[in-house]
């Protein structure tokens, strides 16, 4: 071969590397997936009329395991239809999120962390409850899985073989209930709720609301390994309402203000005692 | 100085003239080990399989494709030395390191002039992977060994070739079919040898491919194209000028180590847990595109004949981007990350019954894993998913992909001048000048459907609120809402500036060749920040102050002939090594370059002593070396940075202090049975560990405090390369046939240790105590050593009266997928801590001590290779 036609192929060669250098990309772009239907939950689910019941209706029917703080196999075919209310988005829920319909709420418990994304307030899902237990934590409702006799939480492998994100999407439509210390327990535990002008407890200017335990501190903490404070709102009793914080939450280093303000939270119950969850540092509101 | 003799092309009237070009151009090339016994004659055959395993082991292999093992491998060889000439690429299937040693203390020369990075101390050689006929001339040298372009490094020097003149002329068309990291590579070298008027032209191009489908590890591709110039001009018997530019875009696909559980559920070896389906197409996370387009510019000046100047200066515009998953506050998506394992739900290694909600929630999912190959990788389509919902609520993207970025602006120029006025002496001085710009940052590399992204560091919202200005990544432009493109975390340039003079005197003197060595150098190195970091608002934008280090230290050998066959060999060194300014897999000068300016406290120069007796027999029908060495480093400096899942926050691990002996015998042997049949015996016993315990302190991301306490690493030894190796192998020549089989064993290979388990403190409170008070320190992990069969045949026809070349290597013949190339310890306890008491409260169901992230070697592999000359 000439020395003129080698050198020919060779240049071309070259500059056909430097452009595809400039051009050409194997992994290329990567177009958002059609997510007509979620690749999330179970989308075999398929809503039955006959089956569909409320959560007020549930807690009802498993009235007994609830109250008992115990726990019972849930065996007929039943739906739930509900909405998001919470979720771990703030770090202080911790593997569970909160449903609330028309008629109550209740807690889901799931483990797994990281579910917000999945599962943003304001969704709605379908629930098929068969196989799930259902029952009491502290009395508080709950949906879950058998644990050494108490309710507990379910797999993520298994929350997924029952649930179905539904299309719709709302979070206005929420019902927010205006707490009162007095509330029925059993109807109300669970709802998203409101306080206004509301103090919270051991506000200094200085303590947050979830400090890391220290020796010596004055803060309530539940457990000695939990990483839960306890605040008191307002004037009611710790025995009657307490505000639970995690050390983990998102919002734990805010400081506490100073001054009543508005907290919006999922109202739970340990026993008789209301147990205020802020789901993120958003639920903190200066009084309008 | 394998192709010299290739250099003289024409037989024309103006051969005298060509003659002493030719003449002036060897002369260049070192001589100083012409004295040393040539010990490896090869066949042209086997010498080419050798070359071209070589090549791929180096430039080619996936020791690069390893996200976290980096490559820290040594292109050492020697031309005197059985076991060195060997030892480079025979045990690279297992990452072998030469020695134990970090490839930081190999140097590596273009012309004359070092390339190794001035930043982390590091050449990598898959920047001139694709071009093998372009790489091939190497004038190597062992750690003592002298040569005529440096002071030989600990781990020995390499000194690459690029005169366009040293090149065959001709042509040459290379096919390659293999089932490694890339299935099919096709290459065109062209070259014109010197021609009358003085004129010499070389240039390759390559291309090497794979796809999904077809790379041997799963959700991996290869890309890439290279091509390599070289021109030069020999102006008359004193000048001569050369240019040469090389570059390989490319872009590949990383695997990643994991658990044996992961392995076991999927039954796969080389279970990468890197990709998923999106869409039902295969996707990797970690994809790498990398660029250095490099140019040389060499003069070459024979002074009188006994004197010549040799100048080259370097410079390349480096851009490497890695991208990784990240996620925000949610779920971690690695298929493999220990929450999604059956063995999360139930303890497998105790010694209850498999009964109960435990084992039942082991067997989903176990059942899970199992039942789907989709389910054990990335669910990229959930990720998706996610992010719409987020979208929903207006909230932060829940996935995203990062693409990390180190790229760099580097010049080096390099001048020797050798002088050789006495047939027993030599001398060479020189000097070495770097300069490196390492910009270092992060982009937004696909937002996966989410809407919003904001520049802030959501790891340490929690330890401090949201709205603090400590959670803000820059200040300058606090809660910055990113997308595609945009620079995200960290943004930093590293500037460092080196300069070394060194000199080299060698004299034989009756039976011995001696030589001495020295180096001064001294090395610059400041920070300057782009972002303003919440954490660190009054050091981390603008420029840092300067750290200033010299360096430098001596090394002298001899060779004692003592007739018969019979050489011994003697060296001894001392050097100084400045710290490496920033390499993200491991070693900085910097406590966290990406989040401030502040350098380690208590950085120093490493000091090395090292030693090495060497007794070499050269007989007619055998050869052998055997090699004994000892190293000692003191005040070494070691970094690392990863993850700390124990207070779930990443975290700058700095060690300072550190020493390490190094210490083993070498030996390769070379028996010619017949003039045909010979036998090699290559085999090596190191010991490479930490000599004392260390001072650690390290910063949590999260937090941007430091903590200093005693980190137990005493007896930790090197990890991911096999301490002790042995070979044997049989090889066969006949009528222009090589066959060559190869048995090699491989034995103590250590995981890389985490350091976090064995800080004081983590031992205290796990109550790693005795009776006696003393702390109890967790045995370093190890991998499964074992053997491997590997063979070649090759032979060179004649086709149209050009030589046809035909080689076929196979590795793993036995497929012994057991074998365990590195890996390392998982950084989290088996317990969580009590808060209030800082305790240990429970221990968790999974046990990540018999968990460790592991990598495994490919099983049969093969590459057929086919070259035409023409």
């Amino acid at each position: 071969m000439k020395l003129k036609s080698s050198a020919y192929i060779l240049y071309s060669t070259v500059a056909a590397v430097m452009s595809f250098s400039m051009a050409a990309c194997m992994e290329g772009d990567w177009d958002t997936p059609d997510m007509t239907t979620p690749p999330y939950g179970n989308n075999a689910i398929v809503e039955t009329d006959s089956q569909l019941v409320t959560i007020d209706s549930l807690k009802q029917r498993y009235k007994s395991a609830i109250s008992t703080s115990s726990m019972e196999k849930i065996e007929d075919h039943m739906q739930l239809k509900a909405v998001i209310t919470g979720n771990d988005l703030g770090s202080n829920i911790y593997k569970q999120i909160c449903i609330q319909d028309s008629t109550g709420a209740m807690i889901v418990g799931i483990n797994g962390t990281g579910l917000f994304p999945m599962l943003p307030v304001g969704q709605e899902i379908l629930i098929d409850l068969k196989d799930l237990y259902i029952g009491g934590y502290g009395q508080q409702a709950q949906l879950g899985d058998e644990y050494n006799g108490s309710i507990g939480r379910m797999s993520t492998d298994k929350w997924e073989q029952h649930v179905r994100i539904l299309p719709n999407f709302n979070t206005s439509a929420i019902d927010t209930i205006d707490f009162d210390v007095n509330l029925d327990k059993d109807r109300y535990a669970g709802y998203l709720v409101c306080l206004t002008n509301v103090q919270v407890g051991d506000a200094d200017g200085k303590t947050t609301f979830a400090p890391e335990y220290k020796s010596g501190t004055t803060l309530t903490y539940n457990g000695s390994s939990n990483g839960y404070v306890h605040h008191t709102l307002g004037t009611a009793s710790m025995n009657q309402l307490v505000l639970r914080t995690s050390t983990y939450a998102k919002f734990a280093e805010l400081v506490i203000p100073t001054h009543p303000i508005t907290i919006y939270g999922i109202a739970t119950r340990y026993r008789d005692t209301w147990q205020i969850l802020i789901r993120t540092e958003e639920d903190i509101k200066d009084n309008e | 100085m394998f192709l010299c003799g290739a250099l003289i092309t024409d037989a024309n009237p103006q051969m005298k003239k060509n003659f002493l070009l030719a003449a002036f151009l060897m002369g260049l090339t070192d001589a100083a080990l012409a004295q040393q016994p040539q010990t490896t004659a090869m066949s042209e055959t086997e010498r080419a399989v050798r070359e071209e395993n070589a090549s791929f082991i180096f430039t080619e292999s996936q020791l690069e494709e390893d996200a976290d093992a980096g490559q820290e491998v040594i292109q050492i060889n020697s031309s005197s030395n059985m076991y060195t000439s060997n030892v480079g690429y025979l045990f690279s299937p297992m990452r072998f390191k030469f020695r134990a040693l970090d490839q930081k203390y190999s140097d590596v020369y273009m012309n004359g002039v070092m390339v190794n990075s001035a930043e982390n101390g590091r050449f990598s050689f898959s920047t001139i992977g694709g071009m093998n006929d372009a790489t091939r001339s190497i004038d190597y040298s062992s750690p003592f060994e002298s040569n005529s372009f440096g002071v030989a490094g600990l781990g020995g020097s390499n000194n690459y070739n690029f005169r366009a003149s040293n090149y065959a002329a001709g042509n040459k068309v290379t096919l390659s079919a293999l089932n490694r990291n890339y299935t099919a590579r096709v290459m065109y070298t062209f070259g014109t040898g010197l021609s009358q008027k003085g004129w010499a032209f070389f240039g390759t191009v390559g291309y090497r491919w794979a796809n999904m489908e077809t790379a041997n590890v799963q959700g991996t591709f290869y890309n890439s194209l290279a091509y390599f110039l070289s021109l030069q001009k020999v102006f008359n018997d004193k000048h001569s000028l050369n240019i040469a530019t090389w570059g390989n875009p490319s872009e590949r696909a990383q695997q990643g180590a994991s658990t044996d559980e992961a392995r076991w559920l999927s039954n796969n070896y080389f279970y990468n847990p890197y990709w998923g389906y999106q869409n039902g197409k295969k996707r990797n996370s970690r994809v790498v595109n990398a660029y250095e387009p490099s140019a040389l510019l060499t003069w070459d000046y024979k002074i009188n004949d006994n004197t010549k100047l040799t100048t080259s200066a370097y410079g390349k515009y480096a851009t490497d981007s890695r991208t990784r998953l990240q996620y925000n506050n949610s779920q971690n998506p690695k298929p493999d990350y220990w929450k999604n394992f059956p063995s999360y739900n139930y303890d497998v290694w105790g010694t209850t019954d498999g009964t109960g909600n435990d084992f039942n929630a082991w067997q989903e999912s176990y059942n899970y894993w199992t039942a789907d190959i989709a389910n054990r990788q990335i669910q990229w389509d959930k990720l998706y998913y996610a992010n719409l919902q987020m979208n929903k609520i207006g909230g932060d993207a829940a996935y995203y992909l990062l693409a990390r970025h180190n790229n760099h602006l580097a010049f080096g120029l390099g001048t020797t001048l050798d002088w050789d006025n006495h047939r027993d002496r030599k001398f060479q001085i020189g000097i070495q000048l770097a300069s490196n710009t390492g910009m270092h940052y992060q982009t937004i590399s696909d937002m996966m459907g989410a809407e919003n992204l904001h520049n802030t560091n959501n790891y340490a919202i929690g330890t401090y609120a949201g709205s603090d200005a400590r959670v803000q990544y820059d200040l300058n432009n606090p809660n910055g809402s990113v997308g595609v493109g945009d620079r995200f975390g960290y943004d930093f340039n590293i500037i460092v500036q080196k300069a070394t003079l060194w000199a080299q005197y060698t004299r034989d003197k009756g039976i011995s060749h001696n030589f001495i060595s020295a180096k001064i150098g001294g090395t610059q190195m400041w920070r300057d920040g782009k972002m303003k970091h919440g954490l660190f608002a009054d050091n981390s934008y603008g420029r840092s102050g300067t750290a200033r280090f010299l360096d430098g230290g001596f090394k002298m050998g001899t060779n004692l002939n003592l007739g018969k066959g019979n050489v011994l060999g003697l060296g001894v060194s001392y050097m100084t090594y400045a710290p490496q300014a920033y390499s993200s897999y491991g070693g900085s000068a910097f406590q966290a370059a990406e989040m401030n300016n502040n350098f380690i406290d208590g950085l120093k120069v490493e000091h090395m002593l090292s030693a090495e007796i060497g007794y070499a027999l050269n007989l007619s029908w055998m050869r052998m070396n055997l090699t004994g060495y000892f190293a000692h480093g003191t005040r070494m400096n070691e970094w690392q940075n990863y993850y700390y899942d124990d207070v779930n926050s990443f975290t700058y691990v700095s060690m300072t202090g550190v020493e390490k002996n190094y210490y083993g015998v070498e030996l390769g042997l070379r028996l010619k049975v017949t003039s045909a049949f010979s036998i090699d015996l290559i085999g090596s016993m190191a010991e490479a560990k930490y000599t004392k315990n260390t001072d650690v302190s390290y910063l949590l991301s999260t937090q941007g405090t430091v903590t200093t306490e005693t980190l137990y690493n005493k007896g930790m030894r090197e990890a991911s390369t096999p301490l002790t190796v042995g070979s044997i192998g049989l090889n066969y020549n006949i009528s222009g046939w090589w066959f060559n089989l190869k048995g090699n064993y491989y034995d103590r290979i250590y995981l890389s240790y985490s350091p976090s388990l064995r800080y004081e403190s983590t031992l205290i409170r796990s109550r790693m105590v005795d009776n006696d008070g003393s702390l109890i320190v967790p045995e370093q992990g190890k991998g499964h050593g074992g053997f491997m069969l590997d063979g070649s045949i090759g032979h060179q026809f004649r086709i149209a009266g050009h030589p046809l070349s035909v080689n076929f290597m196979a590795t793993n013949i036995l497929n012994n997928r057991k074998l365990v190339s590195g890996g390392f310890e998982q950084s989290r306890s088996n317990y969580t801590t009590d808060q209030s008491t800082g305790e240990v409260a429970t221990t968790r169901t999974y046990n990540f001590k018999m968990n460790p992230m592991k990598f495994y070697v490919q099983g049969f592999n093969f590459m057929l290779n086919i070259n035409y000359r023409f």
